[in-house]
């Protein structure tokens, strides 16, 4: 097998999760007087928007959260399903074949670190099921980080999306100069796996032993101590760049006038 | 109340039911109802039929003190299989449409959230917790946890009645405002006859406070529904009652005043109400109806208390689900056999079948003359009597012909499950004899190593042995050993 010339690429297809099920991950993380609400899922873009504010007040209703909570969430939603709207109908170049994708989460009190490889052109993958059998796997007690999983490899997988979106968009206006293949190789050398070394002649499919510890999963349980302790430490930086954001906000609107 | 029209395709459970005898219509379609016009209805139905008629309990053994109870409407969930009702209200997960959102994925859905819902089950799951454990997206699991909470698979609990095996059930089951009680919201009496609810504010009014006007500034008298009470007032029928009312309908079938007359203390609505309640009017089962000869007598007493027993109904479902395309809900008696047959074994089953058909053709004979006789009597002509007579006999004949094959059928499809079950003992065992098969194939090489390694010891021995004695004597070869 030749190694694959830099810039091939199927035909753009037009934008979506290359996943099975066009499913977009959505992060919520509402501060209202002081009360925290964090929380990840993942939801159906086809869904109507009444499902939305259902969603929100079921949620406030279920955590017993203030009724404040039910705007900010839907907004929230809505602007995320917005954002990822705004990006269908658009064509996407998937050039970055196999990527690598990173788990780095805490939920509760299990801590998951992990990384492997992702082939992003199979628009048949499924981060469900990997979090599922991830979670079967090594026998994970906490229901809870299933979900976070497949989340997270959501996201990743969402932003490669968006990323091979404005690459397409870059790529069609470069193509007059030389800027088109610059950025072409710039992004390639980013995070894909050279497929050409793996499946070439001098390559093996096996990964090398002294790699192995590189890509295995680890799976930690904290004591209820430390969770209290890395819980204080996330709050405190959140409120430090909530800070630093006003103060850029407050800048801005100084200068703005000024 | 409709006769039951429901097309066949959608009951989950019966087979085309025919409409009940005309002096039953209004009553006992609410036997149909709980199982055929829930799913005949609009699928958004089965919580106002659920709720407007209490639906007997069928007990679920779970976690050492608690009781699950899940509606009768919904006995037919069972943890190994997905029912039809499940295909048709989720079709989602079953038409293929997408890869990743397969039964398997619909089960593990259902199947964690029951599970954690029975894992605690005097707290009611929330969708939040359902949706936090699981892996998918959040819509899906929504329709899935909304189904199950409508059938009363999750979050359900049952009013409380005050007999015992009741008092086991959690007693939060009757702080509940989702299940209509007996007391006003505003005033705070029984509401007696009537009420009226509404699903704004979850909120009961007795018809007094109603018609006074005295409600939340926020609804009107139009968002009001009016429930009537009488329908779901549990009445204390005590077991004497319950053993009266039996022996009545099986003396006097479908006689229903001479059935209130023997029970006595009730009327003849509350006798027929009652009866339907009953659990084994709900096992709707095609079977031979000569086993009023045989069977109901001597089971009479079992019927009572059976109904009190804990049944596993997890393996009546699949009995039930077997036995239930022969449904067949008009004839109380038909009704009492089928539930008779689910609880007993297949093989007294099997043999009471063919105790019947041999009956019926006996009585067939005997029967086309007493009906012939009694139409004879309704003409009341005699020159038509031998006409009617060799009609209503013909008739007798083939109706007896038809539930005779049915009969035959269902003895085939018995037969055809025995073998199947004993097939499949057989495959087990053949599973087992390879996997020790495998081990003692394992031992025997261990065997055989053992061997040799005893044989190479052996040989060094020898082999030293002629040395040792060369020392004191001439040197002698090691010999040759042969193995």
């Amino acid at each position: 097998m030749r190694s694959f010339p830099p810039g091939a690429s199927k035909a753009p297809v037009k934008f979506r999760m290359p996943t099975a099920e066009n499913l977009v991950p959505i992060r919520l993380d509402i501060d209202i007087d002081g009360q925290r609400f964090k929380d990840a899922f993942t939801w159906n873009p086809s869904d109507p928007d009444s499902e939305v504010s259902n969603f929100a007040k079921r949620t406030v209703k279920d955590l017993k959260l203030p009724p404040a909570f039910v705007t900010q969430i839907s907004q929230s939603i809505q602007t995320q399903l917005a954002e990822f709207h705004s990006f269908e109908g658009q064509d996407m170049h998937i050039k970055e074949k196999i990527v690598p994708l990173k788990i780095d989460l805490r939920v509760n009190n299990t801590v998951i670190r992990d990384q492997f490889l992702w082939d992003v052109s199979n628009l048949e993958s499924d981060p469900e099921e990997f979090a599922r059998t991830f979670c079967q796997d090594m026998d994970i007690g906490d229901p809870e980080v299933g979900p976070a999983i497949a989340v997270s490899i959501r996201e990743q997988l969402y932003e490669i999306a968006t990323q091979s979106v404005s690459s397409a968009r870059e790529a069609r206006v470069g193509k007059k100069g030389r800027r088109g293949s610059d950025i072409v190789a710039n992004s390639k050398a980013g995070n894909t796996v050279d497929l050409g070394k793996l499946f070439g002649s001098k390559g093996s499919v096996i990964r090398k032993r002294k790699e192995w510890y590189l890509y295995e999963p680890i799976v930690d349980i904290l004591s209820n101590e430390e969770v209290g302790a890395l819980d204080a430490r996330e709050e405190l930086n959140a409120r430090l760049k909530r800070k630093l954001d006003e103060k850029e906000d407050s800048f801005q609107t100084r200068y703005s006038h000024g | 109340m409709t006769s039951a029209p429901p097309p066949a395709a959608q009951a989950p459970v019966l087979s085309p039911t025919n409409p009940p005898p005309p002096q039953q219509l209004p009553l006992s379609s609410p036997v149909s109802a709980v199982k055929s016009e829930v799913p005949v209805a609009e699928s958004r139905d089965p919580p106002a039929s659920v709720s407007s008629l209490p639906p007997e309990p069928s007990p679920v053994p779970a976690a050492a003190s608690y009781t699950i109870t899940i509606p009768s409407c919904s006995a037919w969930f069972s943890w190994d299989q997905i029912h039809d009702t499940e295909r048709r209200i989720l079709p989602e997960f079953f038409d293929g449409k997408s890869a990743s959102k397969n039964p398997g994925v619909y089960k593990y859905y259902r199947d964690y959230i029951i599970k954690r819902f029975r894992g605690n089950p005097s707290r009611k799951i929330t969708f939040t917790d359902a949706r936090r454990g699981l892996v998918g997206d959040v819509g899906s699991i929504r329709r899935v946890f909304d189904f199950l909470e409508e059938w009363g698979l999750i979050n359900y609990t049952p009013l409380v009645k005050p007999s015992a095996k009741e008092k086991r059930e959690t007693d939060e089951g009757s702080e509940k405002k989702e299940i209509p009680r007996r007391i006003c919201t505003n005033c705070k009496s029984p509401c007696g006859m009537t009420c009226f609810r509404t699903d704004k504010a979850d909120i009961m009014l007795c018809a007094k406070c109603y018609v006074r006007g005295d409600y939340r500034p926020g609804l009107s008298s139009t968002d009001f529904k009016r429930v009537d009470v009488t329908e779901e007032i549990k009445t204390d029928w005590t077991d004497k009652e319950t053993l009266h009312l039996l022996e009545a309908v099986l003396q006097y079938g479908e006689d229903w005043k001479k059935v209130a007359a023997h029970v006595g203390t009730r009327s003849e609505i509350d006798c027929v109400s009652r009866f339907i309640k009953l659990p084994f009017g709900e096992q709707f089962l095609g079977h031979e109806e000569a086993s009023e000869n045989d069977k109901p007598h001597h089971k009479n007493d079992e019927v009572i208390t059976t109904p009190g027993e804990e049944n596993d109904p997890e393996q009546d479902c699949p009995k039930r689900m077997r036995l239930t395309p022969l449904a067949d809900a008009s004839n109380p008696i038909m009704a009492q056999v089928a539930f008779l047959s689910a609880v007993v074994d297949s093989d007294v089953a099997q043999a009471a079948a063919q105790a019947a058909i041999s009956a019926l053709h006996k009585v067939d004979i005997g029967g086309g003359i007493q009906t012939s006789a009694v139409g004879a009597k309704d003409e009341g002509s005699s020159a038509a009597d031998s006409q009617v007579y060799s009609e209503s006999l013909n008739e007798a004949i083939t109706e007896a012909e038809s539930q005779l094959e049915k009969e035959e059928k269902d003895v085939d499809q018995y037969l055809s499950d025995i073998v199947q079950i004993q097939m499949k003992e057989i495959q087990d065992e053949i599973v087992h004899f390879e996997e020790l098969e495998l081990l003692l194939e394992k031992d025997r090489l261990q065997l055989q190593y053992m061997k040799d390694l005893l044989f190479a010891d052996q040989l060094s021995i020898l082999q030293h042995k002629p040395r040792q004695v060369s020392k004191d004597g001439e040197k002698v070869k090691p010999t040759n050993l042969v193995s």
